[in-house]
């Protein structure tokens, strides 16, 4: 066999049911890049339809891709890929999570594990480089994530990285993650180790990762790269007027500056001004406690945590000493939905208030005891949806109609009304170990509609914020560039996970650098609408909507951080801001000396794109993509009222949608992808067309192409 | 400890100072680069240039002579009431140079207006009042209080208006380039939706 770069040339398989483990090819699936890819392409050929998630007959796969491990920046995703409890059917998905799983997998010598069938009784699997043994979980099982991390580093030693599962995914809640690190969840994937009784998977490796090109080379990309970087999700502009800088947006994320602290390290660390031709301050850049929990969090900030191979640290690592008094280590860190998932709970009450003496502090110390809840335990918030599920269900009257009267009297809602944290230890204990009848409220939204008799008014109501009747809520969708965000929410069965578009107009820059680049990739400035001031759909915009989907599963597949990369923007004013979108194709290239141009490397993409389409149709038995899978809930396109009038959609200040407009808009996209521009499906010309021939000939055999 | 004597020959050039400065986020005075060359001027020669020709020590050399001549094109004026500043665009942008010449003016109301317009028509955004609070303003609130109240009162500003997020949070903004529903529905998202949307 030839050298291979980028790829380690391997994949572990690991039968659960017989205990025995196998190595598979992975340069078979190199047509499907790596990580999500490939796990698209295992569920495809081995996971027949109809498959529950927490049968054995399911697999889940924890992948890496070529770029993974090689030191490209913001490169240490892990994807998991598997059937989704949460679908309503059972439809394939990937969750996500950062960290050091996937690069310490590579340097064992493995692109990827697949997990298959179902061990008799707890297992754990520990892989150290080339030797794999299935261990004996019975004293993990029932404990924490913590603990479990925790008792297996005293085996195999601090450098062994973990990915593990809680209380919630050993009871198969359907809204269950898999953590490693300190604060690096995937939600979703949670149950199906728990139903496979994996606890969790521990890897140490000894290896590395092989780049074909010079060093040079690859150092002179690495060079750019970081000229080019800007912060979390590739904001360019700072939040404060800063001497450099000809812009500034108080909503940035590139928080850094002078004044502003990692308070709590010892001596505190100032941020400074991060210039951004200063790559020793990079790092700096984005004080994220400030930005996910308030200015109180400063003080308890003790420094910016993050990935493998990512210089935008982006995780909050705080010390809060209040937490002990709760019975929680002091030591807490999560990002974004990490910290406003938890707190969502909250809401109903009107969020976290003053309590137990915490005074100003009582935010901060809220936010620690619910993610250290959720982290530990290992539940998952549906990108926020079980807040507002709560609220929605406390307001309407549904847990008082559908729990005993016994259970619903025994949850302290007084301390939820109250604005109380101290809520969230009772709240999750009872879903995580699924007590009663509330734990439900973790089936996901489309299961519980159905359990619990939700009508039309819970799935259109503006604030539920729900997508589709597939039970995910919104993540950048119509608040995102209008049709653009809109019309990625709807390919997906979760939420979308795309930040493609995201990190390209949550640049920061004016709208008239974004229009002028957004004109440069998609053909027309028409691509993208001044926030909140948006346009009817044109075909720039479903350019513009093809690229999104298309970087998104090939950064899930390269793996590479969609909530940093593409580049399309930069901090430079040298440049007229611009980023540089083809740095994939040359990273690529670069490492595993498989030469490919921009639009070829977009082209694998597309064909990972449409064989999850495939796999959706599959799952469903339908064609109806249209109809069954990408309609939007109402409340996406009624229009606002003030004073009683309607807002009219495609007036200054709302962001209300046309369905007419997003009809169009579904067609256009499909289009671009040389899909069944009536019904959403692949056709067996564009499929064939895009080398999936036995994908397009099983699609048939089952009557599932367009006719 | 080593010691040396400052001589005519350490002197900092104006052109360097304004560099300096601006690499420090601050904007550089005329004056104080007249203070400086007179200062200088009366530094003794350095020992090497004692018995050659050495300028003499009585007259300073007028720092505008010595920009003007210099050819840099990265020095930036702006002219004051009574006062002139510097920087270089090498190291600091125009519109933070902006900032710091209002306040060095205390021309409080027209860095408000100014960056409210600008906000409005550039990105397009309305202004958290906030803001002003942070660097480089760090502007007390009563000082917020007594600028909205001169806006209010200038009928030259009659295009800045005030809204408020449900949060309560106050922002400005220019109607010259937002409508009410626009700069209304842009404070709400800034503030709340986009929170609630990470």
């Amino acid at each position: 066999m030839s050298q291979i770069f980028g790829w380690t040339g391997k994949i572990l398989r690991v039968d659960l049911s017989t205990g025995k483990t196998s190595i598979d090819d992975t340069m078979k699936y190199k047509d499907f890049i790596g990580g999500e890819g490939i796990g698209y392409k295992i569920l495809w050929d081995e996971v027949p339809a109809g498959t529950h998630p927490y049968d054995p007959a399911n697999k889940l796969i924890l992948g890496a891709g070529p770029l993974c491990g090689s030191g490209v920046p913001c490169s240490g995703r892990t994807t998991i890929v598997s059937l989704l409890p949460t679908s309503p059917f059972h439809g394939p998905g990937s969750s996500h999570m950062g960290g050091y799983f996937s690069v310490e997998m590579k340097y064992a010598g493995w692109d990827a594990i697949v997990l298959e069938g179902k061990a008799p009784k707890p297992v754990w699997i520990r892989i150290e480089d080339n030797k794999v043994k299935i261990e004996d979980a019975r004293w993990m099982w029932g404990k924490g994530i913590f603990d479990t991390m925790a008792m297996i580093s005293s085996q195999m030693g601090k450098e062994a990285q973990v990915a593990a599962i809680g209380p919630a995914g050993e009871n198969q809640l359907n809204m269950a993650v898999i953590r490693t690190g300190t604060s690096h969840s995937a939600g979703g994937h949670g149950g199906i180790l728990g139903a496979k009784n994996v606890k969790a998977v521990a890897v140490k490796g000894t290896g590395s990762v092989k780049i074909a090109a010079e060093k040079a080379k690859v150092q002179e990309l690495d060079k750019f790269m970081m000229s080019i970087i800007g912060a979390n999700n590739q904001m360019v502009v700072p939040s404060h007027p800063q001497p450099w800088a000809e812009f500034n947006s108080p909503g940035s994320r590139w928080t850094g500056r002078p004044g502003l602290f990692w308070g709590a390290a010892n001596p505190p660390v100032e941020t400074g001004v991060c210039d951004p031709k200063d790559m020793q301050s990079v790092g700096f850049r984005t004080q994220k406690a400030v930005f996910d929990l308030g200015a109180g969090a400063e003080k308890y900030t003790v420094r910016m945590g993050g990935c493998a191979h990512c210089p935008i640290r982006c995780h909050s690592q705080l010390k809060v000493p209040q937490l002990e008094k709760y019975g929680m280590d002091p030591y807490v860190s999560n990002t974004c939905v990490g910290w406003s998932g938890p707190r969502g709970v909250m809401a109903a009450g009107g969020g976290i208030k003053e309590f137990d003496g915490n005074g100003a502090d009582s935010s901060v110390v809220g936010n620690g005891i619910g993610t250290t809840m959720v982290d530990d335990l290992g539940v998952w918030c549906n990108y926020g949806q079980i807040g507002r599920d709560v609220k929605w269900f406390h307001e309407k009257g549904v847990f008082k109609r559908v729990l005993p009267a016994e259970e619903y009297a025994s949850i302290p809602w007084d301390l939820l009304l109250k604005g109380d944290p101290r809520f969230l230890i009772d709240f999750y204990d009872r879903v995580a170990h699924k007590k009663g009848e509330l734990w439900h409220i973790a089936d996901g939204s489309a299961w519980i509609a159905q359990r619990w008799g939700l009508g039309d008014d819970y799935w259109d109501h503006k604030d539920n914020k729900l997508w589709t009747r597939g039970g995910y809520p919104v993540h950048h969708s119509n608040e995102s560039a209008g049709q653009v965000g809109a019309l990625i929410s709807c390919f997906t069965n979760r939420d979308a996970q795309n930040h493609t578009h995201q990190n390209f107009i949550g640049s920061q820059l004016p709208i008239a650098i974004q229009k002028e680049i957004a004109g440069e990739i998609f053909g027309s400035p028409d691509a993208l609408d001044p926030p909140q001031n948006y346009t009817r759909m044109n075909e720039f915009k479903a350019r513009f909507v093809k690229w999104a989907l298309v970087r998104g599963r090939l950064h899930d597949s390269l793996t590479l951080c969609n909530w940093m990369w593409p580049m399309a923007v930069s901090p430079l004013k040298e440049r007229k801001y611009r980023g540089d979108t083809s740095l994939e194709a040359q990273f690529f290239s670069a490492v595993t000396g498989v030469t490919k141009t921009e639009a070829e490397l977009d082209k694998d993409a597309e064909r990972v794109v449409t064989l999850f389409r495939a796999l959706t149709v599959r799952a469903m038995g339908t064609v109806d993509m249209r109809g069954k899978h990408d309609a939007m809930n109402k409340w996406i396109y009624t229009p606002d009222k003030k004073d009683g009038k309607e807002i009219p959609q495609f007036t200054k200040g709302t962001i209300q949608m046309e369905k007419d407009d997003l009809d169009k808009g579904l067609g256009m996209v499909y289009k671009q992808f040389g899909w069944d521009e009536k019904t959403g499906a692949p056709t067996k010309a564009g499929l064939e067309a895009i080398g999936l021939k036995d994908v397009a000939d099983e699609l048939g055999s089952k009557g599932l192409l367009p006719a | 400890m080593e010691t040396s004597d400052v001589t005519a020959s350490d002197a900092p050039s104006a052109v360097g100072t304004v560099r300096r400065d601006s690499a420090a986020g601050r904007l550089t005075l005329l004056s104080a680069l007249r203070a400086d060359a007179a200062r200088n001027a009366s530094l003794p020669p350095a020992a090497a240039e004692i018995g050659q020709d050495a300028p003499s020590s009585a007259v300073p050399a007028d720092p505008l002579d010595e920009i003007g001549g210099s050819g840099a094109e990265d020095l930036k004026r702006m002219d004051g009431r009574a006062e002139t500043y510097f920087f270089s665009d090498l190291y600091m942008t125009r519109a933070y140079a902006s900032y710091l010449y209002r306040l060095a003016e205390k021309d409080l109301v027209g860095l408000v207006v100014e960056t409210v317009r600008e906000d409005s028509r550039l990105y397009p955004r309305p202004t958290p009042l906030d803001f002003f609070r942070g660097p480089p303003f760090t502007l007390a609130q009563d000082q917020l209080d007594d600028i909205l109240t001169r806006i209010r009162e200038r009928e030259d500003c009659r295009d800045i208006r005030e809204c408020r997020a449900s949060n309560g949070a106050r922002y400005l903004y220019s109607t010259l380039h937002l409508t009410v529903a626009h700069a209304e529905a842009l404070t709400e998202w800034n503030e709340v939706g986009q929170a609630e949307n990470p």
